[in-house]
């Protein structure tokens, strides 16, 4: 069933350099994430955690 | 702007709820039953098995399945119906995708408790269900997901509440790890055989397996958790930030922890490191999200004292706390080498199974059901109980099944002074009935508590009246949204959810690929071992037989290279002992014995025992708990499936000569024949056509591939 794919992935040389990347990549987004959260205003956070309770129901 | 008037679908809620409490309750009541064959190991009437349709192998699978599908399955349904119309401020997207959703599910879990006790499984641990099944699920699962991403494109708030996140997440994942782990080559109407062999099967059930536990019974959990704890304790949830981090943080790293189910197997080194580092990571941002749970009741804590809702959800997180503290800590190697297989981990699933999922669950109905039928909880009290017989439950369940795990790794791994094992493992099974015994008890008070839940959700109902369309009004979204100056790039992918969902996707597939990939790929992960040959076709029939039965549900088939597990078992197990493998039948738990090289070296019996065993096991070994077999002593071997199944596996790539389907059948009965001889001689007279005959050819042929005398010595 592999075969197909198999016989071009075995060709691939130095393939140990995607593993690195894409490490580098998650670690980049985890360090921009841990930035932009950090600046996020006072205000906008407490209007998303309010979104449960700004419910439409007509009382 | 013009404020719209529109009705939410409680009706469809309404359905899930009452689908939840139903199915728990079966799926408990299972659950209940196969405790007590352990304590009551015989066959009706002087024991709880009732052969051939409710033995243990084949209610054990209905129960994990009712449990996780059924019960669990329609939580998440309520819950993410009852919430998302709500954050999304707009009915479900169709009446009719909710309709054939939820009769669509409910037919799925009645087929499943129809063909599993039939014993039609492909024996993938929470993946048994046969592919017709296995069809029908990603329908509905598409129908679900199409339903809620119909919902939140008309939604009228702008923004992706975090629980909704949870929800796409869930719904990318579950699709994924679905569609991969049921890749199977049909060969009939009803059954076929995994895509994968050995090595990779079992890497393939593992990784699904442990996202099953993360994305079907964790995430979409956390998103209920996200918006009925801020809703129950009236107050937001504590941070808002700390939910972003949790949710990015949680689907990247849970995706690569399922190798660690298999430390010290045969699994290549690199997959189980890979597997180990991520579960160690999985704890921060699983505690984040339970401290972000807890911390949500600060300032109100007084309330939970009052409040029995708020009780179910605070035992429900400290149990998730509780779990997600234990499974980084079993997945380190050291640890693994005593917890596996035991009954230990039995305990862990349990914490999250009654403590996480369970007492949520609850919580939410309760909050729940009074609301949609506008009226209060018809007793508290009763509720009140019902919580204590749950914590209660949850304790005589887990402490026993604790001691237990820790007691027969013990007794596993004891020798004397003089170098031997220092017990046998029939040994270690009777010391572990009293355990059993007091783990029914603790299953016992757990259901007895969703009685006490079903009496009061059915006496709540019949005071109040469905409001099945709840009327709302919610100004609809501005078309063209203006960006602010500065806008924070998360709003930016809290209002697109298409891009949330393959922002989702490619987090986890990542994860999913990095180690699935090579290890089907590179040879030198799976060393071919030239000993090792194909099934015969006898052989090949036993085995279907093993995984109908399921066998490897208490028996695993793989030595770790421990000296206490080589001493008692035989040389250690290897990747390419399993190439022919389909589907793979390493197991996970040994009630029973490993049974790897059952056929070979100090553990070879002769046919004349099995025959025994099978039909009495405890006359062979007194004390057992195994179910007897008798009936495979009467039942014909079903061989019409036969060229199929050849057809199948040449398909597959097992080196069958060309043509071997045609003649499969006459080597069968040769080789049957040769056992039904050698059962003569034991003065044991049974038709070589007969199940048993297969079971025995198969159980004889485990481990003798690369054994040093790999001549089977009939009889010996």
């Amino acid at each position: 069933m592999f075969t197909f794919i198999k016989q071009y992935a075995e060709k691939i040389t130095g393939a140990h350099i995607y593993a690195f990347i894409s490490l580098c990549i998650f670690f980049l987004f985890f360090v921009v994430l841990l930035f932009l959260v950090k600046k996020m205003t006072k205000e906008r956070v407490s209007e998303l955690s309010n979104i449960p309770f700004d419910e439409a129901e007509i009382k | 702007m013009q404020v719209e008037k529109f009705y939410y679908d409680n009706k469809i809620v309404r359905n899930f709820a009452y689908a939840t409490v139903i199915w728990g309750a079966v799926g408990m009541l299972v659950g209940l039953w196969i405790a007590l064959q352990l304590v009551f190991p015989g066959d009706f009437p002087h024991g709880l098995n009732l052969a051939p349709y409710f033995n243990f192998g084949r209610l054990r699978p209905l129960h994990t399945n009712a449990v996780i599908f059924a019960f669990v399955g329609n939580g998440i349904f309520m819950g993410v119906y009852y919430s998302l119309q709500r954050l999304c401020k707009a009915r479900m997207f169709s009446d009719k995708l909710s309709y054939i959703h939820f009769w669509g599910w409910q037919l799925i879990i009645v087929a499943a408790a129809i063909t599993l006790p039939l014993g039609l499984t492909d024996s993938g641990e929470y993946a048994e269900l046969i592919w017709p099944i296995d069809v029908a699920i990603t329908i509905i699962w598409v129908i679900f997901g199409w339903n809620m991403f119909g919902t939140i494109i008309k939604r009228r708030e702008k923004h992706l509440y975090v629980a909704i996140w949870f929800y796409i997440a869930t719904f990318v994942t579950v699709a994924v790890l679905h569609i991969v782990r049921s890749g199977e080559l049909p060969y009939t109407w009803l059954k076929s055989y995994s895509l994968y062999a050995g090595v990779q099967d079992a890497l393939v059930e593992w990784w699904y397996g442990h996202n099953a536990v993360a994305f079907f019974l964790t995430t979409p959990y956390l998103g209920l958790m996200y918006y009925f704890l801020p809703k129950a304790a009236n107050r937001p949830v504590y941070s808002y930030k700390l939910s972003i981090i949790h949710f990015w943080a949680l689907i990247f790293l849970y995706i690569w922890a399922g190798p660690h189910h298999l430390l010290y197997t045969a699994l290549p080194n690199w997959a189980q490191s890979l597997g180990i580092v991520f579960s160690v990571m999985l704890i921060f941002p699983s505690w984040g999200g339970m401290i972000n749970g807890l911390l949500t009741l600060r300032g109100a804590w007084d309330r939970v004292r009052d409040d029995v809702i708020l009780k179910f959800m605070v035992v429900a997180v400290t149990a998730y706390g509780m779990a997600t503290f234990e499974g980084p800590m079993l997945s380190l190697k050291s640890v693994s080498a005593i917890s596996h297989y035991t009954d230990w981990i039995i305990a862990h699933v349990h914490i999250g199974a009654l403590g996480w999922n369970g007492m949520l669950t609850f919580g939410i109905l309760y909050w729940l059901v009074p609301r949609i039928y506008k009226t209060d909880l018809y007793s508290k009290k009763i509720a009140n109980v019902h919580f204590w017989l749950g914590t209660l439950g949850i304790l005589f369940y887990a402490i026993p099944m604790y001691w237990a795990g820790f007691t027969q790794s013990s007794m596993w791994k004891q020798f004397t002074e003089a170098g031997q094992l220092k017990y046998t493992f029939l040994e270690t099974v009777t010391y572990m009935k009293p355990f059993y015994a007091m783990r029914s008890l603790g299953g016992t008070l757990y259901l007895v508590g969703v009685l006490f839940m079903v009496y009061n959700l059915y006496k709540t109902v019949k005071a109040g009246k469905l409001v099945a369309n709840e009327a709302a009004e919610a100004a609809p979204l501005e078309k063209v949204y203006v960006a602010h100056k500065g806008e924070h790039w998360h709003r930016w992918i809290e209002r697109r959810p298409v891009q949330l969902m393959v922002l989702s996707l490619v987090v986890i597939l990542i994860g999913g690929l990095v180690e699935l990939i090579p290890t089907f790929l590179i040879k030198s992960n799976v060393p071919t071992i030239s000993s090792v040959k194909p099934y015969t076709p006898l052989e090949l029939e036993g085995r279907d037989i093993y995984v109908r039965e399921g066998c490897y549900l208490c028996h695993s088939q793989m030595i770790r290279p421990f000296r206490s597990e080589t001493e008692r078992y035989g040389e250690y197990s290897k990747a390419g002992e399993f190439v022919y493998d389909h589907p793979f039948q390493w197991g996970s738990k040994r009630t029973g014995p490993d049974l790897a090289r059952e056929g070979a070296g100090n553990l070879k019996k002769t046919n004349g025992w099995h025959f025994r065993h099978f039909r009495e096991p405890s006359s062979m070994s007194e004390g057992s708990v195994m179910p007897s077999y008798a009936f495979m002593l009467k039942d014909d071997l079903d061989t019409s499936d036969l060229p199929a199944k050849i057809h199948a596996m040449i398909t597959l790539g097992v080196p069958y000569p060309k043509g071997y389907e045609k003649e499969a059948l006459a080597d069968l009965d040769k080789q049957a024949q040769q056992i039904s001889n050698t059962l003569l001689s034991d003065s044991i007279r049974v038709s070589p056509r007969k199940e048993v005959i297969a079971l025995i050819a198969y159980i004889q042929r485990l481990g003798t591939d690369i054994s040093k005398n790999p001549t089977p010595t009939f009889n010996k």
